[in-house]
C-alpha cells in the first residue's frame, strides 16, 4: 500500500470518527418542573413520570393528536357486534429494546401483569369492573393476535387503554422484571430506551437505533411515524421556573415543554427562541357543592354563572391564548361541537333578578383557591370581583394545594376555583364530574338523568350515537349548574431557534421524537 | 471532657424521642392525604383506599408511630412514598450535596467576615466602617433567592461563564464539579458574610473597651499585636457561637438556593416531601436536622475553651 493510499485512507477514517463525534452531539435537553417518580410506567408515576415513560413504552392503541384512538403497536383493530371482543393485529417485525420480537405472549404477559392488583397499575380500575367494564380474558391465539373479552360493551375501552397516565398500556417485554418478579427497568418498544437516571438532577434517553417504526409520513399524537432523529434526550429537572426560564436564555436546555403565557409573551421577544402554543384538556372552572344550604338553590349558582365576563375573564388568565368553553367537553375534543359551543351569557341584570327571587341577602360565600397553581388562584380571584357586581359576597380561602384536593376529595366545600387533568374522552369528562355524592363525594353533578345519559355513552361505540348523547349532556348541565367551566388550558413550549418540528398537543406532554437540532456551528 | 460529651449525647437521646413524636403528630396534622396526592384529581374510592392501604396509612396513627419508631431504632428510616427508595439512602445523597455547599461557604464567609469585622470595630464610626457595615446590613437584607438569580443572570445568561443548571458530583468529575458549585456557595457567602461580620465588629467593639486591652495597648504593644492576639480570641467566642447557630440552621436544609440552582440536597427534598406529603422522607429530614442541630451545638460547645480558656467543660 503506498502512502498516497494510507493518506487517503487516514483522512476517511478522521472524516468518520469526525462525523461520528458530531452525530453523538445530537443531544437535547429538555427542562422538568420536577423529577420522575419511578421508571416502571403507570404504576409510581406521575405527570412527568408519564412524559418520559411514554417516550419507552408503547400501547396497542394510542392518542392521535385531535385525541382520537389510533392503532399504534396493533396493525388493526376489530370489535365484535356486540363490543365485547376487541380482537388486536400486531404490526409484523417490532422488536423490543433488548433486541426480541413483539409477540401477542408479550401483549398477553403485560396485561396479565398489569390486571394483577399486586403490580398497583394505576389504570386497574377501569379494567376491573369498578370502571365500566371488566376484561375477562385476555388471549394469544396465535402470534400476532390478541384478543380481549370484556363482561359488558365499553365505549371507553380503547380510550382507557391509551391513557398517558396508564403510560399508554405500554407493552413490556418479560425481561424488565427481575427473576424475583421485581421491578428491573423499562424493556419497551418505543424510539428511546432508558439511558441514565440521575435522582433529583436528570433522566436520559437514548435513541433505540432498530426501533420499527409505523409507515405513515410523520408523527400523529402519541402514533404514527415515531422515528428519533437526535442521539440522546436529558430532561433537567429544574423546579424553579425562574431558573428554568434563565437555563433557556443561557442555552442550558433547548425545550421547556411548558411555560406559562406570561413568561411566553416576554420569551417570544428574544431573538434565538421560538414559541409553540396548543390548546389541551385540562377543564378549569367553579365548583359548587349543589348540598350546600345556600348553593343548593340553582338560582344563586345561576347568578354566579351569569354574572362572569368570560370573554375578559379568559383574556386575562390566559393572555389570550385561549377561549372562552363552558362544556365540559374541551375544544380540542372531536366532540367540541356547535352544541358544546353554545354557554352562559354575561347578564348582570338577570343575574341580580335572580338572586332577588332566592331571597338572597348577601350571605357570605367561601370559595377555596390555592397558590401553587396560579390561574387557579387567578381564576378565583376574577370571579370574586365580577360576582360583587351583581350582589354576590364571595369571600376567598387560600390553602395549600394538598389540603384543597382532600376538600374536592370529601365534598367539604362550598365554592371552590379547580382545574380537573386532562380527560381525552368526553365520556371521560363528564364521568368526572357525574356521579352519585352519597358513594363519591367528589362528584359535583348528581342528577340520575344525567348519570343514565352518560352510562349509555360510555357503552356506546359508534361516534356519532355519541354524540347526540353528550349534545344532551351539555344542555341539561348549562340547566343544572353544578359547576360553571371557563376555559380550557393551554400547552406553551419554548425552544431554542435550533430545534425544529417540536410540536406542543392537547394532551401536553413533550414529545422528541420527530425533533431535530438544526447544526447552528455554521 | 468524655463526662461532658456523654453527658451531652445522653440528653440527646429524650430530646430525639420527643422530637420524633411531635414530628410524627405534626406532620399527620397537616390536611392532605399522600394517597390522594399520588393519585390526583381521578382518584376513584376504592384506588384511594387500596394505596393507602399499601402505604400503611390504614393503621392508627399510633400504630403507624410504632411500627416507625421500631424500625428506625434498627436503623430503617422506612421507605419513600413517592420514590420508594430507602429514606437513610435518600438523606445520606442529598445531605452529602447541601453539606458541601453550606460548610464551604461558612468557611469563607468566616474568613472574610470576621476580619473585616475586627478591622470595623477597630476603626469605629470612621468612614471604612460606615462603608464595612453598610455592606453587611445591605448583604445582610438581601434575599438569598434573589442574589442567587441576579448571579445566575450575569454570570450564567449574560457573560455565560458557569452553568445556570445542574450538579455533577465531586466524585465524577471534580473540576466540572466546581463550576456547579460556585454561584450557590458565592450566594451563601455574602449572604453570611453580612451576620458574621456584624457579630464579629460588635464583640471585638465590646472587648476592644476591657481593661486588659488597654493595659497591653499601654504595655506599649502595636495595634495589630492588641488586635490579633488579644482582641481577636476574646472577640471570636460569642461570633463562634452564631457561625455554630448558622451552621445549624443552614445544613438543615437551603432549599430556597438549591431550588434556585437546581441543586439535589436536603432541603429540596424536604420541600418536595412536603408537597407529596412523603412522610416518611419528612419524618428522616426532620430527624436528622434534629441530630445536626445537636451535634453542632455539642461541637460548639466543647471548642469554646479554645476561644474563651475561661469556659471549663
Amino acid at each position: 500500500m503506498n502512502n498516497y493510499v494510507k493518506t487517503a485512507l487516514a483522512v476517511a477514517l478522521s472524516a468518520c470518527t469526525f462525523s461520528m463525534a458530531v452525530a453523538q452531539d445530537k443531544v437535547i435537553s429538555v427542562g422538568l418542573n420536577g423529577d420522575i417518580r419511578s421508571t416502571d410506567p403507570g404504576v409510581n408515576r406521575d405527570d412527568n413520570t408519564d412524559a418520559v415513560m411514554m417516550h419507552i413504552v408503547e400501547g396497542l392503541v394510542a392518542y392521535r393528536e385531535d385525541t382520537s384512538v389510533a392503532p399504534m403497536l396493533a396493525s388493526a383493530v376489530a370489535v365484535s357486534p356486540d363490543g365485547l371482543r376487541y380482537t388486536f393485529t400486531l404490526r409484523d417485525g417490532v422488536h423490543f429494546q433488548n433486541g426480541q420480537l413483539l409477540t401477542a405472549k408479550d401483549v398477553q404477559w403485560t396485561w396479565q401483569r398489569y390486571l394483577d392488583p399486586k403490580t398497583q397499575w394505576r389504570c386497574l380500575a377501569e379494567f376491573d369492573g369498578r370502571g365500566a367494564a371488566k376484561i375477562v380474558d385476555v388471549a394469544a391465539p396465535d402470534a400476532n393476535t390478541v384478543v380481549f373479552t370484556l363482561d359488558q360493551a365499553n365505549g371507553l375501552f380503547l380510550a382507557a387503554m391509551a391513557r398517558p397516565d396508564c403510560a399508554g398500556s405500554g407493552i413490556l417485554h418479560p425481561d424488565s422484571l427481575a427473576a424475583d418478579g421485581s421491578w428491573r427497568a423499562p424493556i419497551g418498544t418505543g424510539p428511546f430506551t432508558l439511558g441514565k437516571w440521575q435522582k433529583g438532577q436528570y433522566v436520559e434517553l437514548e435513541r433505540f437505533k432498530d426501533y420499527s417504526s409505523r409507515a405513515e409520513a410523520t408523527a400523529d399524537g402519541y402514533t404514527g411515524n415515531k422515528q428519533a432523529f437526535v442521539d440522546k434526550v436529558r430532561f433537567e429537572v429544574i423546579p424553579d421556573s425562574a431558573s428554568a426560564k434563565a437555563a433557556l436564555l443561557s442555552g442550558g436546555v433547548d425545550l421547556l415543554p411548558d411555560v406559562t403565557a406570561m413568561d411566553a409573551a416576554q420569551l417570544k421577544q428574544v431573538k434565538n427562541l421560538q414559541v409553540q402554543v396548543s390548546p389541551i384538556m385540562t377543564i378549569s372552572g367553579l365548583l359548587f357543592q349543589t348540598r350546600d344550604p345556600l348553593l343548593k338553590d340553582v338560582r344563586i349558582r345561576r347568578a354566579v354563572a351569569l354574572s362572569l365576563d368570560y370573554s375578559q375573564m379568559v383574556a386575562a388568565l390566559s393572555d389570550g391564548l385561549s377561549m372562552v368553553n363552558n362544556s365540559i367537553i374541551p375544544t380540542a375534543s372531536p366532540y367540541y361541537d356547535s352544541t358544546a359551543h353554545q354557554g352562559y351569557t354575561y347578564n348582570l341584570d338577570e343575574a341580580r333578578r335572580l338572586l332577588k327571587e332566592a331571597g338572597y341577602r348577601g350571605e357570605k360565600i367561601r370559595m377555596l383557591v390555592n397558590k401553587r397553581y396560579p390561574q387557579m388562584f387567578d381564576m378565583g380571584l376574577l370571579s370574586q370581583a365580577m360576582t360583587q357586581a351583581a350582589g354576590l359576597n364571595i369571600e376567598m380561602e387560600t390553602l395549600e394545594w394538598g389540603t384543597q384536593l382532600e376538600r374536592y376529595q370529601t365534598g367539604s366545600y362550598q365554592m371552590m376555583s379547580f382545574s380537573y387533568s386532562g380527560r381525552f374522552d368526553a365520556a371521560q369528562s363528564y364521568e368526572s364530574v357525574i356521579g352519585d355524592k352519597d358513594k363519591e363525594p367528589r362528584k359535583v353533578w348528581d342528577n340520575p338523568e344525567a348519570l343514565a345519559i352518560l352510562r349509555e355513552a360510555q357503552r356506546e361505540v359508534d361516534p356519532a350515537k355519541r354524540r347526540p348523547l353528550f349534545d344532551q349532556l351539555h344542555r341539561l348541565m348549562l340547566k343544572d349548574v353544578p359547576m360553571v367551566v371557563i376555559y380550557n388550558g393551554t400547552a406553551i413550549g419554548a425552544m431554542g431557534k435550533r430545534v425544529e418540528g417540536y410540536r406542543s398537543w392537547p394532551v401536553a406532554k413533550p414529545r422528541l421524537w420527530g425533533v431535530k437540532l438544526a447544526d447552528t456551528s455554521k | 471532657m468524655f463526662r461532658f460529651i456523654s453527658h451531652r449525647l445522653g440528653m440527646a437521646v429524650p430530646t430525639l424521642l420527643l422530637i420524633s413524636v411531635i414530628v410524627f403528630a405534626l406532620i399527620r396534622l397537616i390536611p392532605g392525604d399522600p394517597a390522594l396526592l399520588m393519585l390526583g384529581d381521578m382518584a376513584d374510592p376504592q384506588s384511594l383506599a387500596d394505596m393507602r392501604s399499601s402505604l400503611g396509612l390504614d393503621h392508627s396513627v399510633v400504630t403507624q408511630y410504632l411500627i416507625w419508631i421500631k424500625s428506625v431504632l434498627s436503623g430503617d428510616l422506612g421507605v419513600s412514598i413517592s420514590s420508594r427508595q430507602p429514606v437513610l439512602d435518600l438523606l445520606v445523597e442529598r445531605f452529602s450535596v447541601s453539606a458541601t455547599v453550606v460548610l464551604v461557604a461558612v468557611l469563607l464567609a468566616t474568613l472574610l467576615a470576621v476580619p473585616v469585622g475586627l478591622l470595623a470595630a477597630w476603626k469605629q464610626n470612621s468612614a471604612m466602617d460606615l462603608g464595612l457595615v453598610g455592606t453587611a446590613t445591605l448583604l445582610l437584607s438581601v434575599p438569598s433567592f434573589w442574589l442567587g438569580l441576579l448571579l445566575l443572570y450575569v454570570f450564567g445568561i449574560q457573560l455565560g461563564w458557569l452553568p445556570v443548571i445542574g450538579y455533577v458530583g465531586f466524585g465524577s468529575d471534580p473540576m466540572k464539579a466546581l463550576t456547579y458549585v460556585v454561584l450557590p456557595i458565592v450566594t451563601l457567602t455574602l449572604v453570611e458574610f453580612g451576620a458574621i461580620a456584624r457579630m464579629a465588629r460588635a464583640s471585638t467593639i465590646e472587648v476592644l473597651r476591657l481593661e486588659y486591652i488597654a493595659h497591653a495597648r499601654a504595655k506599649g504593644l502595636s495595634e495589630g499585636a492588641v488586635l490579633w492576639k488579644h482582641a481577636l480570641r476574646n472577640a471570636f467566642a460569642p461570633t463562634w457561637t452564631l457561625i455554630g447557630l448558622i451552621l445549624g440552621n443552614l445544613l438543615g436544609g437551603i432549599a430556597v438556593l438549591e431550588t434556585v440552582f437546581t441543586l439535589p440536597g436536603i432541603g429540596r427534598l424536604m420541600v418536595d416531601a412536603i408537597f407529596s406529603r412523603d412522610y416518611p422522607v419528612l419524618q428522616g429530614c426532620l430527624l436528622l436536622i434534629t441530630c445536626i442541630y445537636v451535634l453542632v451545638n455539642l461541637l460548639v460547645d466543647l471548642l469554646y475553651p479554645l476561644f474563651d480558656p475561661r469556659v471549663k467543660l
